[in-house]
């Protein structure tokens, strides 16, 4: 050991042993002085004498054992440990003042850790995969006349290979692909659902992920399996002999060969594999490549934009119109693939500039706090001034209490963010809380609690400090004000409470802004009832019916022309239900962002080259099921059913191409002309949308509609039944419409509560501020007022009189709170005017809102004092000190 | 009492080795002593603040301590002197030597000077 070290060494663990090590001191000054005493003695002196002159010539023992304790340890860490002891024991003291405080910085400390750990797993965090910033995602999207791109991600393996062989630009490319709704089985046990990605078998070794128990799967394997380090945990209490145990996927026996870490999760974020499976045969893949350490980005996109141009020229020729384009996109894929992101990206941010104002506030209403409870130790500080500390060891000593109180704040927070976030999860429309995006507090989040924690202290506690501890030696310890805050503390108080308001109408003006979307979007005419309309989707794909490229392995036959006949056949089926009142049906689910877009020419419609327009593709007695109202001429009847070459379309389609003239007359194809409606999706505009009978023979279909006359949830499982007993695999799920029309607001939603939650909370910490302020003037004044009424000063004189002081601190904050909203929405509108609907970010009636429940609130805080104030019996404030 | 002399700032630790170094391992009491013994009560020695130079000197490793048995029969504390100690004992001897002598020659210089 260095000297150095060994002093420090010897210094901290002396603060752990200080009461041994006193001990063991005592017990040598004992033996000296006893020694000392016999020595003197025996040199001729009484044993009284012999007693005071050792004691004399060895020092004061108290004294000494101070010198040696300072000697032996850090006389500043054990300052620190006295403070911190000191701290514990007034903070006991005041048990319902530390509850309250401790509960307000977690609140406002969780709620950033909560949205942190959120924004971290959507947006921040990296793939635990080796140098995840050279990854990239191929995507191709062709372009489709009229400019509406449809992105493509998935690949067959000729491509994938292609791609591959690419090596002087990619240093490995790894593909894999989600399944959809597997049948899983262990050692011969089918599983519960259970989330598996195919993967190439290049996938691990080319990420540099290595199994923490096991092997990686090698090019020479069969096909072989890697769990989950939690499906090995759950399933297997991680026991290694799960190695060669035989996990079957769709009917394929796979070879369990290793488990992989538990941080990593894949590329998509909003799904958690429990299990990879590597089999050398296979559908399409998603894929994803390493860039070479020399190769830009650009460089590579130009690369893979030769090749796709030339592969699709290739490979459909004569397929495509010849002004078929296709663009290359190489997306960055280190931090995951994920849809939610760009939906809820700005939202996440949204609500953390949010939680960070919360976070100023409870720190302002816990500076306040402080600052007022420092009246009451004034004199307590005064006597520890007075007996010689410095102003620096009683702002040491105030700070130690606030980082204490930080630090609870922040063990409790770290709780209710876990709370949090699961209640956030629960809000967006996911099937299942996946993995990445759970509550994990790991380093990342541990070190944001303690730095957020950290800052809180610095922000509520210095300044209360410093105010608190400019003591005027001489005046507190003579007069009886001793608890009387000092005229700073007093000062920094009403600033903070102005604080308070000011970002309680901030929060308000936020929320309020997402309250209104919220609003507009939820009374939004759809065009359509949602009332006892149910939608059964389906899946006839994953059934097996029609298209060859079916992902599930187990159905092999070729079911093609099926789709026509069990379309019929659900539908009568649903149909004969009881309750049933009309079925239809929809070639994409509703409500759901599928959408189709189209173009055809028709005798009497003019196109520009770059027209397009929403397409549906709809059961017979659509319209009826919808509830859709027909604007002019007619809908689909039976004989469309067999012609087809008929359309309806909506009002916007016919305003918009047939400006002038009657679409009826003029395009004889166009049958009718439907109202407006939403049903792609709540939120965006109505574009021009084209309806067109579903073929006899669709290749797919999504949807069932039922609209049904009793209590939907009561008729609800019979349809499931109904359509299970055509085919298990058919059905995906059946819920109300309007619960599908609350899933597309999802965002909105929780935007909306989220920041409602904490304006009130806001709210409520600036009302105890006014309270505050209002019921101490009251008490402060009364002598004052007292005098007043026996004057004859009437009760509202008298109470204009006790509320001037919070008025102006009222005012002040709302007027600076008024700027400071108008100025933060100014300077964010583009960033969320994506997160508003019906209304402006500097919307003055969200505006005049806010600053009406301020005020009504700031009123409601001050009736009890003034009420206090105008029952001063006039007698009682003279006789009073 | 006029004529005793003050301890000059870190020489006490340096007498504490030298009597370590020569006696063996000694409890508080018994440095004090010899410390006293030798100066022929020269030196105004606060005792207790033997036992401040002990702590110093155990930190930076240049003693050891044991609890052994006094000779009233106590639990008491005793010292000893470690190699790393032997050395620093040896350099600081020199060094302090060597500042005696030149402070010897300053002062025999000043000395006559003040005579002519």
């Amino acid at each position: 050991m260095t000297p150095w070290l060994r002093i420090i060494w010897s210094k901290a663990t002396s603060i752990v042993r200080n009461d041994k090590l006193d001990r063991e001191f005592d017990e040598e000054l004992t033996t000296h002085l006893e020694l000392l005493t016999g020595d003197l003695s025996r040199g001729g002196l009484s044993e009284a004498d012999a007693k005071r002159e050792a004691l004399r010539k060895l020092g004061g023992p108290a004294s000494l054992r101070e010198q040696h304790r300072d000697r032996r340890g850090l006389p500043l860490l054990d300052a620190l440990a006295q403070d911190v002891r000191y701290a514990v024991r007034m903070l006991r003291k005041t048990p319902a003042f530390t509850a309250i405080v401790t509960l307000s910085l977690a609140l406002g400390i969780g709620a950033n850790t909560a949205l942190f750990s959120l924004v971290d797993g959507l947006l921040l965090r990296s793939l635990p995969v080796r140098e995840p910033d050279r990854l990239v995602q191929v995507n191709v999207i062709p372009i489709i006349p009229g400019g509406f791109k449809k992105g493509l991600q998935s690949f067959d393996r000729t491509v994938f290979d292609d791609v591959r062989a690419r090596d002087q630009i990619f240093a490995g490319v790894v593909g894999f692909w989600r399944l959809d709704r597997p049948t899983v089985a262990i050692d011969g046990v089918t599983e519960p659902t259970r989330e598996v990605e195919l993967v190439s078998a290049n996938f691990f070794r080319a990420l540099g992920v290595s199994p923490i128990v096991g092997r990686m799967p090698a090019p020479s394997d069969g096909p072989v399996a890697i769990l989950s380090a939690s499906l090995w945990q759950t399933r297997f209490d991680g026991s290694p002999d799960v190695l060669g145990r035989t996990l079957t996927v769709n009917g394929l026996p796979h070879s369990i060969v290793g488990v992989a870490p538990s941080q990593f999760h894949g590329f998509l974020v909003e799904n958690s594999p429990d299990v990879w499976t590597v089999s050398p045969n296979g559908g399409d893949l998603m894929m994803v490549a390493r860039l070479k350490p020399d190769v830009t980005p650009v460089q590579a996109q130009d690369a893979m934009q030769a090749y796709f141009r030339q592969h699709v020229l290739q490979r459909f020729r004569g397929a495509l119109p010849p002004d078929q384009v296709v663009e290359t996109e190489l997306v960055p894929a280190g931090k995951g693939i994920s849809p939610l992101r760009e939906q809820y990206k700005g939202a996440l941010l949204a609500l953390m500039a949010l939680v960070t104002i919360v976070l100023f506030t409870t720190c302002t209403n816990v500076g306040n706090l402080l600052a007022l409870r420092s009246g009451a130790r004034r004199r307590e500080l005064t006597v520890r001034a007075a007996l010689g500390a410095g102003r620096s060891r009683l702002v040491l000593q105030y700070f130690v209490e606030s980082a204490l109180l930080a630090a609870m704040g922040g063990v409790l927070g770290l709780g209710l963010a876990g709370w949090g976030v699961s209640i956030i999860l629960s809000m967006l429309p996911l099937p299942a809380v996946p993995d990445s995006l759970a509550f994990h507090p790991d380093a990342r989040i541990l070190g944001f609690v303690a730095g957020v924690s950290l800052l809180s202290a610095l922000l509520f506690g210095l300044a209360p400090a410093w105010r608190a501890t400019a003591v005027d030696l001489s005046g507190s310890l003579r007069t009886s004000q001793g608890t009387t805050p000092a005229k700073g503390a007093r000062r920094l108080g009403r600033v903070l409470v102005s604080c308070q308001v000011g970002l309680s109408v901030l929060l308000l003006v936020g929320a309020g802004l997402f309250v209104q979307t919220l609003r507009n979007l939820s009374n939004l005419d759809l065009g359509f009832s949602t009332d006892r309309l149910l939608q059964v989707s389906i899946d006839t794909r994953f059934a097996g019916y029609g298209a060859r490229n079916v992902r599930s392995v187990d159905v092999e036959e070729d079911r093609e022309g099926e789709v026509g006949a069990v379309y019929r056949l659900l539908r009568e089926r649903v149909a004969a239900i009881g309750g049933v009142k009309s079925v239809s049906g929809s070639r994409n689910p509703l409500m759901r962002r599928s959408l189709a877009r189209m173009a055809i020419r028709l005798p009497g419609l003019d196109l520009s080259r770059d027209d397009n327009w929403d397409a549906a593709e709809v059961g017979p007695d659509f319209f009826e099921t919808m509830g859709i109202r027909v604007v002019r001429g007619r809908t689909f009847n039976a004989s469309d059913y067999q012609h087809r070459g008929v359309y309806v379309v909506n009002e916007a389609f016919a305003r918009h191409y047939y400006p002038n003239d009657d679409v009826l007359v003029k395009s004889p194809a166009i049958i009718g002309v439907v109202r407006d409606v939403r049903i792609f999706d709540v939120r965006s505009e109505i574009r021009p949308t084209m309806y067109e009978m579903s073929r006899p023979e669709p290749d797919r279909v999504n949807s069932i509609l039922v609209r049904v006359t009793g209590d939907p949830a009561a008729i609800a499982p019979a349809i499931r039944d109904a359509v299970q007993r055509v085919n298990p695999r058919l059905f995906v799920g059946i819920r109300a419409m309007g619960e599908d029309v609350k899933r597309d607001i999802a965002r909105e939603r929780m935007v909306a509560a989220i920041s409602s939650f904490f304006s009130v909370l806001g709210l409520l910490l600036a009302s105890v501020g006014i309270f505050g302020v209002a019921s101490y003037t009251v008490a402060q004044r009364t002598k004052e007022l007292a005098i007043r009424r026996a004057l004859g000063a009437g009760r509202w004189s008298v109470i204009r009189e006790s509320l001037r002081e919070a008025s102006v601190v009222f005012s002040v904050g709302l007027v600076a709170g008024i700027l400071a909203a108008v100025a933060l929405v100014r300077l964010t509108a583009s960033a969320i005017a994506d997160l508003l609907f019906g209304l402006t970010p500097t919307d003055a009636a969200n505006i005049a809102g806010s600053v009406a429940v301020m005020v009504a609130v700031a009123l409601a805080a001050c009736v009890l004092p003034a009420h206090r104030a105008t029952t001063i019996d006039p007698l009682a404030g003279i006789r009073e000190d | 009492m006029g004529d005793k002399l003050d301890i000059l700032q870190g020489t006490l630790d340096l007498m504490v080795l030298r009597t370590l170094a020569t006696l063996g391992p000694l409890h508080g009491y018994g440095i004090a002593r010899r410390i006293e013994q030798i100066s022929g009560d020269h030196l105004i020695l606060n005792q207790g603040t033997i036992y401040i130079s002990l702590v110093r000197l155990q930190e930076r490793g240049w003693i050891r301590s044991k609890w052994g048995v006094s000779e009233n029969n106590r639990r008491a504390r005793f010292y000893s002197i470690t190699r790393a100690g032997a050395k620093q004992l040896a350099a600081q001897t020199e060094t302090w030597e060597r500042v005696a002598a030149v402070m010897g020659r300053v002062l025999a210089v000043d000395r006559s000077d003040g005579d002519r």
